[in-house]
């Protein structure tokens, strides 16, 4: 690994401070389990995604941490606080099913411990050729994607272009789906942004997965109540069960009136550069009884996949996931 | 010093082989990979070795028809053997606390990293240290232009194409270019990547199929197609034209199995150091005396001015550590030159690529039976990916082919092609587990399309007799008992039934496979040695050469030498290190041998010391008596006397006794118990073994789930049920992975691997394991075993890839029969049918 310098900062302004002071150069640290010993021990690099050589770590900054239900009925949760902790919270738990179990369906109890929230939300993808030190793709800066032509079994079925990344993050998956947002720190202030405008596409800038400046943090996620008669479900397909990211998951948030759809989310990990909402499938079934129509309108993502040369069998588990995830909220 | 042999080019090439001088022939039987052909791949060489005996080691001891007797059958009350005992060092195993070879790390030490090729076939023009050399910590550098003379001319295995030091053409990615040594890991590691190296990229062979025609561009002068490394003689019996006409149905299929790589938890390490005009190093390797020997024949050395120490802790190795590699030979090399420890640690992408691999094969098979279930002819052929490098690998899966069932009419042809991906090389065992995929996936095939239950068409055909070409038997048949075993603990009457004909849930099928199989593996081989202390207090040091990699060997060895000595468990103290200066070679830990391997060297070492502790005891006992008062004249031998629990009695009059270290004591000194033990070669020494299991297949999802696993050994003598258990669940637990999940990947346009790290490449988790995994353990005793048992190690990991396919089978009623089977090939298979 290439020497770094490690900062403490006891406050988020102290972290934007450093931030600004170095530029570029410096990044996040939190539990580190990507960023340090995943693309930093592994050198994935390249001249759109230089190595950090400074690491601000914001693990001991008290406002970052911690799991707030506020008198609204919502819910605020510090970037900082662990994997294990949002999945041992009784009160997320209660209210926010589908955020506890996508955060419990993460990596390993271990990784868990150390993970968290704004890690797991802002982590780096996990394509193959992006973690090959040797494949200088598009995402590191480079002129060439290497899943076009190259084993694109894991990669994306929705919204490629120029980079067929998924977006790897499974709470990112589910606080999309709970309408949740983020709080960002910078030097002019903080930010709310909502997670249906977070994520950035490869289309829109390809050397990066959101809308994080480079002298910007994520300080907390808001999540808000649920309306009445709202129900959740998560699903995770994965092709070993420890320690496997999603090869297509499902976050489904629905309010139901007399079993049928009137409003709700369907967001799907595993297959976009993004948190895919499938708005194409909510819209099919809004207004119409659930169970009698998620059988069509589920199979209408085949109207917006695209899938490559070796992965359309994710399509179809896509289609089959988010039918039964749907049918398990009710 | 003569030109240096080839060993595998003189297996394979017999003109080669008939030039060899005398000193050559001495180097080949000295050498790391002829000692690991004779063990892992001892079916492969036999050959080989019938036709050159009289230039190998070995013929003045085993054979001969001079067949050693087996005084150990001759136990029957145990105190010892058949309890379940944990491991002498596990709490330094659980608790990480032992002595790994990953946590040592002098004070002084600097650390070896090493650019390696990220090109599978190129040629390196320019190497450019100049940036390294100037980071503040970097105190080594070594590559091809600065190599010291003397070590121009050390290459590692055989060729063509050459293994040098360093490479000036790479055949591999991985191959290394430049070593750094550096006073932090990080340094070393930052200083690799200020490395400029400039190539030029040649064309390699990436796709074993297409490698084997004549229009691949030739990598060597080869006198086959394309990069064909060798086309074994084919084995034959009956006439195999007659035999396909007699049949009254002939079924084929292809099967495949992909690379697979062991993924021990701990990392390749070695920590070496010169101490005057000696090397020694802490090495993880499965056999310190033949690493030892590669050592000194890589570093122009006498065996004895290499010194080898595996610590007895090592988080495994599974065939791929048996010997050397390029990287221990750097790190000797960059010792010397600095002065200085130097510790070499494996990354994990280092560790899944540079070394052996279980290789990619694909099986073409053809079996003609009668329809009263009678086979009458096999035709197989099975093409081996051996990877960069000068190996042999298909004929590695013959061994059930021609042995497990009657087959009187049989042809197994076989081709190893040299790729530019992964070596080939012992992964718990090499062949055998692909040759049990082909065949038993065919055997099932056949038995479907008469109409007729797999296990009864398995049973009909099986051979009771042994090695029906070299007429030679085996020492029991076991094959039934694990068969029947295995059917009975499944519930196989109960609940086999029609291919997708039990639906469990919505879209989920229920099925049930089954797989039986033979090899050579845990039968032993020389060197078979042992060596035991009894101290003057009464205890027990005992030392063996047999590495223990995690299995439990050195705990097998303190056992072996408690019960045959007659003294409690906890009086001996095997030592758990293997160091070549302190104990003699007893080979490798691999080929299932130690138990009839090191465990006969304890075995005789124990009974040596046995027989002088009761000998010194009856002078003792003639000594007493000449002292008593009054003094008495009395006559004992130690065939008179017994030795148990620590005690020696007269064994007409047990109440008369003494304790084990007063004949000690009476002897002045320790006692010295060494052994060496002659093999058995009158009998065919073969494991038997039947695997059963029961799947749900999801047809929405492809997900398999195995929900009930069952596993029959044939293992002679139950001498550490615990121990077992622990043996055959692991294995099937890794053959599971390599049936389900496990594939190493390459970009086909780059070579470059894809999942070199333990994310990607998807070993197995405890989520996805059997609940439950039923061994059943048959003791059929062997002549030829230490107290009857045979070894365990490799078998277990065999059959699970024939087991899931066949189930798979029978849920769904579409055959998947290349590994690894996974969701797509699953969802892929349902569609097209």
């Amino acid at each position: 690994m290439k020497s770094f310098e490690l900062h403490d900062a006891g406050t988020v302004q102290e972290a934007v401070a450093l931030l600004n002071k170095f530029g570029p150069s410096a990044k996040i640290v939190a539990g580190g389990s990507d960023l340090v010993t995943g693309v930093m021990k592994d050198w994935v690099h390249g001249k759109g995604m230089p190595i950090p050589e400074k690491l601000i770590d914001v693990t001991a900054i008290p406002e970052m941490i911690g799991i707030t239900i506020a008198a609204n009925g919502g819910a605020t949760i510090g970037a900082a606080t662990t994997l294990t902790s949002i999945t041992e919270s009784k009160d997320l738990d209660q209210k926010w099913a589908v955020l506890t179990q996508s955060a419990a369906s993460v990596a390993s109890p271990l990784i868990r411990n150390f993970g968290t929230l704004g890690g797991n939300i802002n982590q780096r993808p996990r394509c193959w050729f992006l973690r090959g030190e040797h494949f200088d793709c598009y995402k590191k800066g480079g002129d060439f994607c290497f899943a076009v032509t190259g084993d694109n079994r894991y990669h994306a079925i929705i919204g490629g272009e120029l980079c067929y990344i998924v977006h790897p993050s499974d709470v990112a998956t589910s606080l999309l789906a709970l309408n949740a947002s983020a709080n960002i720190a910078g030097p002019s202030g903080t930010r709310a942004v909502a997670f249906d405008s977070y994520f950035t596409g490869p289309r829109e800038d390809v050397l990066r997965e959101n809308v994080l400046k480079h002298d910007e943090l994520m300080v907390n996620v808001t999540i808000p109540a649920l309306a009445p008669n709202t129900k959740t479900a998560w699903s995770k397909l994965k092709d070993r069960q420890v320690y496997d990211f999603a090869l297509v998951s499902v976050a489904v948030v629905v309010t139901q009136e007399n079993g049928a759809w009137r409003d709700g989310r369907i967001v799907l990990g595993g297959v976009a550069p993004v948190p895919y909402r499938a708005k194409v499938i909510e819209q099919a079934l809004v207004g119409k009884n659930i169970k009698d129509t998620i059988k069509a309108a589920a199979s209408t993502l085949k109207t917006v996949a695209r899938p490559m040369s070796l992965n359309a069998y994710k399509v179809d588990l896509a289609i089959n996931l988010i039918e039964r995830t749907v049918l398990n909220a009710l | 010093m003569a030109k240096q042999v080839d060993v595998m080019r003189a297996i394979q090439d017999a003109k080669y082989a008939d030039g060899l001088t005398k000193d050559q022939w001495f180097d080949l039987a000295q050498s790391q990979e002829w000692h690991l052909m004779v063990t892992e791949m001892a079916d492969m060489v036999a050959p080989f070795m019938k036709k050159y005996e009289r230039m190998l080691p070995g013929v003045g001891g085993s054979g001969n028809g001079n067949e050693p007797a087996n005084p150990s059958l001759a136990a029957t009350d145990f105190s010892v053997l058949g309890k379940r005992i944990p491991r002498v060092q596990g709490i330094g195993i659980v608790t990480g606390l032992g002595k790994y070879a990953q946590h040592i790390a002098p004070k002084n030490a600097l650390f070896l990293k090493t650019l390696r090729s990220p090109h599978p076939h190129a040629k390196v023009v320019k190497v450019d240290t100049s940036k390294a050399e100037k980071l503040a910590g970097v105190v080594g550098v070594l590559h091809r232009g600065n190599l010291p003379k003397e070590y121009q001319d050390v290459r590692l295995g055989g060729g063509p194409p050459l293994r040098d030091v360093f490479n000036e053409e790479v055949y591999e990615v991985g191959a290394p270019i430049v070593c750094i040594a550096a006073e932090s890991d990080h340094i070393a590691d930052e200083a690799v990547h200020l490395i400029e190296v400039q190539y030029q990229v040649l064309t390699p062979a990436l796709n074993t199929l297409d490698a084997m025609k004549p229009a691949t561009a030739k990598q060597w002068d080869n006198k086959f197609d394309g990069t064909i490394i060798d086309i074994p003689t084919p084995f034959k019996r009956g006439d195999i034209a007659k035999g396909m006409t007699e049949a009254e149905v002939v079924v084929e299929n292809s099967s495949a199995r992909a690379t697979e790589q062991h993924m021990p938890l701990e990392m390749t390490t070695t920590i070496g150091w010169w101490d005057n005009d000696k090397y020694t190093a802490i090495y993880t390797c499965q056999h310190a005396h033949g690493s030892r020997n590669g050592l000194a024949q890589a570093l122009k050395l006498p065996q004895h001015k290499v010194r080898v120490i595996q610590t007895g802790y090592m988080g495994s190795g599974y065939g791929y550590r048996s010997g050397v590699d390029l990287t221990e030979v750097h790190a000797a090399i960059m010792a010397r030159l600095t002065g200085r420890p130097v510790r070499a640690m494996y990354t994990r992408a280092e560790d899944f690529i540079i070394r052996t691999h279980r290789p990619e094969n694909f099986n073409e098979m053809k079996l003609g039976v009668k329809r009263d279930g009678t086979i009458v002819a096999g035709q197989f052929k099975v093409i081996a990916n051996v990877g960069p490098q000068r190996a042999a690998a298909a004929s590695g899966s013959w061994y059930n082919m021609q042995y497990m069932y009657n087959i009187p009419n049989l042809q197994v042809e076989g081709v190893d092609v040299f790729t530019n991906r992964f070596k080939s090389g012992p992964y718990r065992c090499v062949g055998h587990p692909n040759g049990t995929l082909a065949l038993e996936t065919i055997m099932d095939i056949a038995a479907y399309k008469i109409g007729m239950d797999p296990v009864a068409f398995r049973l009909k055909n099986v051979n009771m007799y042994g090695n029906v070409d070299a007429k030679l038997p085996y020492s029991n048949p076991g094959a039934i008992t694990v068969i029947n075993e295995a059917a009975k603990t499944i519930g196989w009457a109960q609940k086999f039934h029609a291919p997708k004909a039990k639906e469990v849930r919505p879209g989920v099928f229920h099925g049930i496979g089954f797989a039986s199989t033979n090899c050579n593996h845990g039968a032993g081989s020389a060197p078979s040695t042992g060596m035991l202390i009894i101290n003057t207090d009464g205890t027990v040091n005992a030392i063996s050469g047999a590495t223990d990699i995690g299995p439990g060997q050195k705990t097998q060895m303190a056992m072996i030498a408690a019960e045959t000595l007659g003294v409690p468990l906890e009086n001996v103290r095997i030592a758990y290190e293997t160091d070549t200066d302190f104990s003699p070679d007893t080979g490798v830990t691999a080929g299932s041998r130690q138990t009839n391997s090191g465990g006969w060297g304890m075995y005789q070492a124990a009974a040596d010391a046995r027989r002088q502790a009761l000998d010194f005891a009856a002078r003792k006992f003639v000594d007493d008596a000449r002292r008593a008062t009054p003094p008495q004249t009395i006559t004992v031998s130690a065939d008179e006397l017994d030795l148990q629990n620590g005690e020696i009695f007269f064994k007409t009059n047990p109440s008369r006794k003494m304790l084990l270290r007063d004949a000690v004591q009476f002897s002045g000194q320790p006692i010295l118990g060494r052994g060496a033990h002659q093999q058995s070669t009158a009998w065919f020494r073969v494991a038997h073994y039947a695997h059963a299991a029961e799947v749900e297949v999801d047809t929405t999802t492809g997900s398999i789930k195995v929900i009930k696993y069952v596993a029959a050994h044939d293992v002679g003598k139950a001498m550490n049920p615990f121990a077992l258990e622990q043996q055959i669940e692991g294995g099937v637990v890794m053959g599971l992975g390599a049936a389900l999940s496990e594939e190493l990947l390459i970009d086909q346009a780059t070579g470059l691997p894809l999942n070199d790290n333990i994310l990607d490449y998807k070993a197995l988790s405890i989520k996805d394991v059997p609940r439950t995994i039923d061994v059943v353990l048959v003791e059929h005793e062997k002549a030829y075993g230490v107290y009857g048992a045979h070894g365990i190690g490799e078998p277990p990991i065999n059959p699970p890839a024939a087991v899931i396919a066949n189930a798979v089978y029978n849920a769904i009623g579409v055959r998947v029969d290349k590994t690894p089977i996974t969701r797509e090939k699953v969802l892929a298979a349902l569609k097209a049918a």
